[in-house]
């Protein structure tokens, strides 16, 4: 029923989407990227393909942060059009994806302000497709008092929600009879990567949440099913990462930041929660997830966590074959009719796609040998399709 | 007869030697007349010789739209060229006068065109910055005269001492600046909320992109839009202490809103000092402004100017000759480089050698360093020619017709031809009236005699159909004419030369009895109460024997397209049986339809013609009941046996002999091409293996002797015995059903004619007819009403949409019925390489003007 009515309000910007699908560049343009010899060779050759017109006034010498800026800044335009032309469900949907930026951006700030970068950097690098106008007045954050940062600015923003949870959450961890000392320890201690991982997690489920109370059943049937093996992929990467941290010492600290870091949702849980929750080896862990096949072969690959210290470029790590892994699935939601999947899709592989060319200039700027690994270290989206 | 076939085409090589190039290159493009092949199209423009030398040119452009940005900023009106010629003219002047080689001017320009923006652009910012600067002044002005009518006078008496433990004379510190309007109401709850309530906010607009706009007004500026309303925050809070926990807080959040943020003065002298300052300062930095702006202007008059000599301002100068270098390049890079010589192909129409050979030395005698200029010589032609017809305005609409379908395959009869004065006719046919006709005719007159004037309208409609005014004028005129036959004017008939009836006791008495209306119809036709039935059945016939004629027409040509390129097997196998077979049919149908009129049957014993045709098949051995030919049955019986005996046998004639033909034909080629074709690449091999350069050239031949064999293969595919087969069966299957159907479509002409007249007669008899009978000034007024109602669905439905659709249908009669009996339509334009050509291109962008 709902493919019927779909394009009523939502055709234009489907139809928009699936026409930049034809923007992605192609294996043979990454061929010859790869061939460039130079920057300005290839911000040249980018200039004959879609991203002609955002690069086109730049400096041929063009710096790499500067050239992931301008990508971005050209993916978020492509978002903000489609979001004008949204209605409706679309339009909330379209924000809530924008909300993992706004995350991204705000974990940045913090965490460039406790490293005391200068403010008018930090506000240059944020990523645009998360830019939202209280951004700047982070800067009043005071040390490490995450609880007024977010009384005075983040409560009006659309992640305050989020940020209040997590608070919430990391106060009621600690003992009984807490004081005000042990807060400010608490989050004295705390990394922003954790505040960052908490945080997405926390708009994971909400997300999760709203795609399955709001959106019709094709859309939900899509995106679900992504956003279960995202989870799923958090849950392992959580896993995988604790797993010989030294920072994390005891076996029950281990538990309880895993249990407050891994999603609730996705396919793993609550089945296997707790044989992961309890795995401390790479061997643990294939067995916890074994009930899922996919995952089985995912996990077969992946170099062992506690020889961290001999990974070098040439190893394909976990991250590697999950976001392989990952590309293969949103190319696939390209496939479905009628579904808001493909909003997604386009969001994550756009961001391949800019990654894939950041890296690419930092191998040409490197001046690194053509054999060299890292070349091959790129995952084209769609490329999977042909075979 | 140029515009029959396309242009005879010959395949040319040129050698240039790599310093004489850009002269030889340049003097080609003069001429206009060369169609330069890639040498490999695959190859990507960046990795060809001059791909650099055409990136220099596209970033000069972009310079330059970047200048043009800032000259329509400034209101600079720039002189757009209006004669290429001249300009050309122009260039090659400057060129001989500089005494150096010709590709070096580039660089000259390109150096200057940088320049010209750095300094431009420069200035402009510095502008930018200036006025960003009174900007903040007039800011700090506003914001110090309006926090004073705030705070008043007791801000100041804070000062005097007095008793920190009286709670009456706590001490207030404030906090005053600017912010973005659109941020007021974040700010204010981010203010409550670090004080938790404890700070008096007070916000007021400050109206300062008026002030600001009337300022840019006063140096004959553009209006800003992007300028941000802002407005004046004074925040009062408890404690006057310098370093307070919330004053330090409060600060932090306001700086993070990223504008000013002002001290206020102590007392009121500081006050007007401040203001003093302040007032100073603007007028020192207005008088910057000032001289910026002239210097600006300056440099901008610069580019608007025209040289001596030159038709453009200066800035159109550069642009089109980036333009034309640009050109030059890209096409050169279609040229292979091998050592210092450019070797490159062209087609060039026949006859032209003599002249381009003329260039060759003209460049040489012109080139400073007496570089030899290279020489072109015949080839062989690897692939089909472009077709290439020398148009001119009238024929052009004619051939966009015919190209819009497909290009003529090269050399084949161009339908374009035929279209001229076919399809304005078959539009008349459809839209046959003489009024709306002569209507027609007249818009396109007036087209012809105010072209220069309309050229100018650029929002006018008639602007669009200037280059169409030629087809216009003859479907005017066809209508008109057909009109006359039909002998309608606006759904009533003309009584020009005295009808042959008269009336006569409510019956119609004709005159003499052999009086005949001289031309068209009778307009007694219309009085009488079968005028529907006669007219139909008149228009039905009579649009038959164009359509035949029409196809017949389309099937001779093909015998022309035979004849011509030799192909004696189609001539045999497929013309002739086709035009037998069209013409024992429909041809026949035809012929029996005249017949019919020109004799009387008596008792009403009129034959049928579709069952006379039907009969002709199904009852081939009975005599007519009501023969045609009146008295004759004998003798018509012979004649359609014989015709449909012909009829039939056409069938398996077109369908048998070419496909045995040509398979017997396959099978002696198949032995010769295995000797031939692949010995000499072998040989080739063993000869070339010796040295690693003539390797490299080995296997570009290689390459080329591959896409020559593909090419060889595409064209013998066809010649598989099974495919061949089913392409006759196919075409045969389509000829003779086609011509049933395609005779049936033909039929149009008289629906869509009977469309059009009985349109014109519901609005001529809803609206006029009857209407005017009220007398007395009502009648008046209701005449005029509907008169108007008349005029306007004459015109919005008959001159718009019917014009339209008959447009499309004469369209579809000749892409399908007619076209398809000979047309193959699979060639290619030629592409002169002209300057003339790109830069007229760049002249016509509508963004330009």
């Amino acid at each position: 029923m709902d493919l019927c009515v779909f394009g009523v309000d939502d055709g234009y910007a489907e139809a928009i989407i699936r026409g930049l699908r034809a923007s992605f560049l192609t294996e043979a343009q990454y061929q010859q990227m790869k061939n460039c010899a130079s920057i300005p060779e290839l911000k040249s050759f980018l200039e004959e393909t879609d991203y002609q017109n955002c690069l086109q006034a730049d400096n041929p010498q063009i710096p790499t942060s500067i050239l992931r800026q301008r990508l971005k800044k050209k993916l978020a335009d492509e978002f903000e059009y489609i979001e004008a032309q949204s209605t409706g469900t679309l339009t909330k949907y379209l924000f809530h994806l924008r909300c993992r930026f706004m995350i991204d951006n705000v974990v940045n700030m913090i965490e460039g302000l406790k490293n005391k970068i200068d403010i008018e950097i930090l506000l240059s690098n944020i990523d645009p497709l998360g830019w939202f106008p209280e951004i700047k007045n982070i800067k009043v954050l005071e040390g490490d008092d995450y609880s007024s940062l977010y009384r005075d600015v983040l409560i009006d923003t659309p992640i305050g929600v989020y940020f209040m949870k997590f608070l919430e959450e990391s106060i009621e961890n600690l003992h009984e009879n807490r004081t005000l000392n042990d807060i400010q320890n608490l989050f004295r201690e705390m990394k922003p990567e954790y505040i960052r991982t908490s945080l997405k997690k926390m708009w994971l489920e909400d997300f999760y949440l709203f795609c399955e109370q709001e959106l019709m059943p094709t859309s939900q049937e899509a995106l679900l099913e992504l956003l279960k093996f995202e989870a799923d992929f958090k849950t392992v990467q959580v896993i995988y990462n604790s797993i010989g941290n030294r920072d994390l010492n005891t076996a029950a600290k281990i538990i309880t930041t895993r249990k407050q870091l891994c999603p609730t949702i996705g396919n793993l849980y609550p089945d296997c929660e707790k044989l992961y929750l309890q795995a401390m080896t790479l061997d643990a862990l294939r067995e916890a997830v074994k009930g899922c096949d996919n995952y089985r072969d995912l996990l077969k690959d992946a170099p062992d966590p506690l020889k961290r210290e001999e990974f070098n470029v040439q190893t394909k790590t976990l991250d590697d074959i999950m976001y392989d892994d990952e590309c293969r699935r949103y190319a696939l939601a390209f496939d479905g009719q009628g579904s808001y999947g493909v909003f997604y899709s386009y969001l994550k592989l756009k961001e391949q796609e800019i990654r894939n060319i950041i890296w690419l200039a930092e191998m040409i700027s490197r001046k690194l040998a053509k054999n060299h690994p890292g070349w091959k270290k790129i995952i084209i989206p769609f490329s999977h399709l042909g075979k | 007869m140029s515009f029959f076939r396309s242009k005879k085409m010959k395949y040319y090589s040129l050698v240039i030697p790599r310093e004489s190039a850009w002269v030889v290159m340049n003097e080609l493009a003069r001429l206009g007349q060369l169609h330069f092949v890639d040498y490999d199209p695959q190859l990507p423009m960046i990795n060809r010789p001059f791909a650099n030398y055409v990136k220099r040119c596209d970033d000069s452009i972009f310079k330059l739209s970047s200048l043009e940005l800032l000259l329509k900023e400034f209101k600079k009106n720039l002189n757009y060229c209006e004669n290429v010629d001249t300009l050309l003219d122009y260039f090659q002047y400057i060129q001989k006068n500089r005494m150096k080689p010709g590709h070096t001017y580039f660089d000259e320009l390109e150096q200057e065109i940088e320049l010209k923006k750095l300094q431009i652009q420069e200035q402009s910012t510095n502008l930018q910055n200036l006025l960003e600067r009174v900007n903040i002044i007039t800011e700090q002005q506003m914001v110090l005269e309006k926090a004073q009518d705030i705070l008043g006078q007791s801000a100041f008496q804070q000062q005097k001492p007095h008793n920190p433990n009286d709670y009456q004379q706590l001490k207030f510190g404030q906090l005053i600046g600017v912010i973005d309007k659109e941020e007021e109401v974040r700010f204010k709850r981010i203010i409550f909320r670090v004080t938790k309530g404890n700070a008096w906010v007070q916000i007021m607009d400050l109206n300062n992109e008026e002030v600001h706009n009337s300022m840019r007004k006063s140096f004959h500026l553009n209006q800003d839009k992007t300028q941000q309303p802002r407005c004046l925050y004074v925040i009062v809070y408890p404690g006057m202490e310098e370093q307070s926990s919330l004053k330090m807080k409060l600060m932090k959040v306001c700086d993070s809103f990223n504008r000013q943020r002002i001290e206020y003065p102590n007392s009121l002298d500081q006050l007007q000092r401040r203001m003093g300052e302040l007032n100073q300062q603007l007028q020192e930095a207005k008088n910057l402004i000032e001289m910026t702006k002239h210097q600006l202007d300056q440099s901008l008059d610069e580019l608007v100017q025209q040289k001596q000599g030159c038709n453009c301002s200066y800035f159109e100068y550069l642009r089109l000759y980036i333009l034309r270098e640009k050109y030059l390049y890209v096409n050169l890079n279609y040229l292979t480089m091998r050592g210092s010589i450019f070797t490159g192909y062209f087609w060039l129409p026949d006859g032209l050698e003599q002249i381009v050979e003329e260039k060759l030395r003209n460049a040489m005698r012109n080139n400073l360093d007496n570089y030899p200029t290279g020489q072109i010589q015949e080839m062989k032609p690897q692939y089909t020619p472009p077709t290439y017809f020398n148009l001119n305005e009238v024929t052009m609409p004619f051939q966009e017709i015919v190209n819009t379908y497909g290009i003529p395959r090269y050399q084949e009869v161009n339908p374009g031809l035929f279209t001229i004065i076919t399809f304005p006719f078959l539009f008349g046919v459809m839209f046959a009236d003489i009024g709306h006709g002569f209507m027609l005719f007249l818009c396109g007159i007036y087209i012809i005699l105010w072209k220069g004037y309309l050229s100018k309208q650029q929002d006018s409609i008639f602007n669009v159909m200037i280059p169409y005014r030629y087809l216009l004028i003859l479907m005017g005129f066809f209508a008109f004419y057909n009109g006359f036959i039909y002998n309608d004017y606006l759904s009533i008939s003309l009584n020009l030369f005295g009808s042959c009836y008269s009336p006569e006791k409510e019956e119609w008495k004709r005159e003499q009895k052999d009086c005949v209306y001289p031309f068209g119809i009778d307009p007694v036709w219309q009085a009488s109460s079968s005028s529907l039935n006669f007219m139909n059945s008149y228009k039905m016939k009579l649009s038959v024997i164009l359509g035949v004629i029409h196809m017949l027409f389309g099937i001779l040509m093909k015998g022309v397209n035979n004849l011509y390129f030799k192909n004696y097997l189609d001539f045999f196998c497929e013309f002739i049986p086709q035009l037998l077979f069209m013409v024992c049919t429909f041809g026949w149908m035809d012929f029996i339809i005249i017949v019919k009129w020109l004799n009387i049957y008596p008792n009403n014993a009129a034959p049928s013609i579709i069952e006379t045709m039907i009969n002709q098949v199904l009852k081939p051995f009975d005599k007519p009941n009501t023969p045609i030919f009146p008295n004759e049955p004998e003798l018509q019986l012979q004649i359609t046996q014989i015709l449909t005996l012909i009829a039939i046998i056409c069938i398996p004639w077109m369908l048998l002999p070419k496909p045995f033909i040509l398979g017997s034909k396959n099978n002696k080629h198949k032995v010769s091409m295995s000797d031939s074709q692949y010995q000499p690449l072998v040989m080739e091999k063993q000869v070339s293996d010796s040295d690693e350069d003539r390797n490299q050239q080995f296997q570009n031949d290689l390459k080329n002797a591959d896409n020559l064999k593909s090419i060889t293969e595409q064209s013998h595919e066809e010649h598989d015995s099974g495919e061949i087969w089913v392409h006759q069966m196919i075409e045969t299957i389509e000829f003779v059903l086609g011509g049933i159907s395609n005779t049936a479509s033909y039929l149009r002409l008289w629906a869509l004619s009977l469309a059009h007249g009985q349109l014109a007669e519901v609005f001529y008899d809803m609206c006029l007819a009857g209407k005017l009978d009220t007398g007395g000034i009502l009648g008046g007024l209701l005449a005029g009403y509907f008169y108007l109602v008349f005029a306007f669905l004459t015109f919005g439905v008959l001159m718009t949409m019917d014009v339209m659709e008959c447009f499309l249908h004469a369209l579809r009669l000749h892409w399908v019925e007619f076209q398809n009996k000979f047309y193959k339509a699979d060639g290619y334009l030629f592409v002169g390489y002209s300057y003339k050509k790109v830069l007229n291109e760049h002249l016509k962008q509508p963004n330009l003007k």
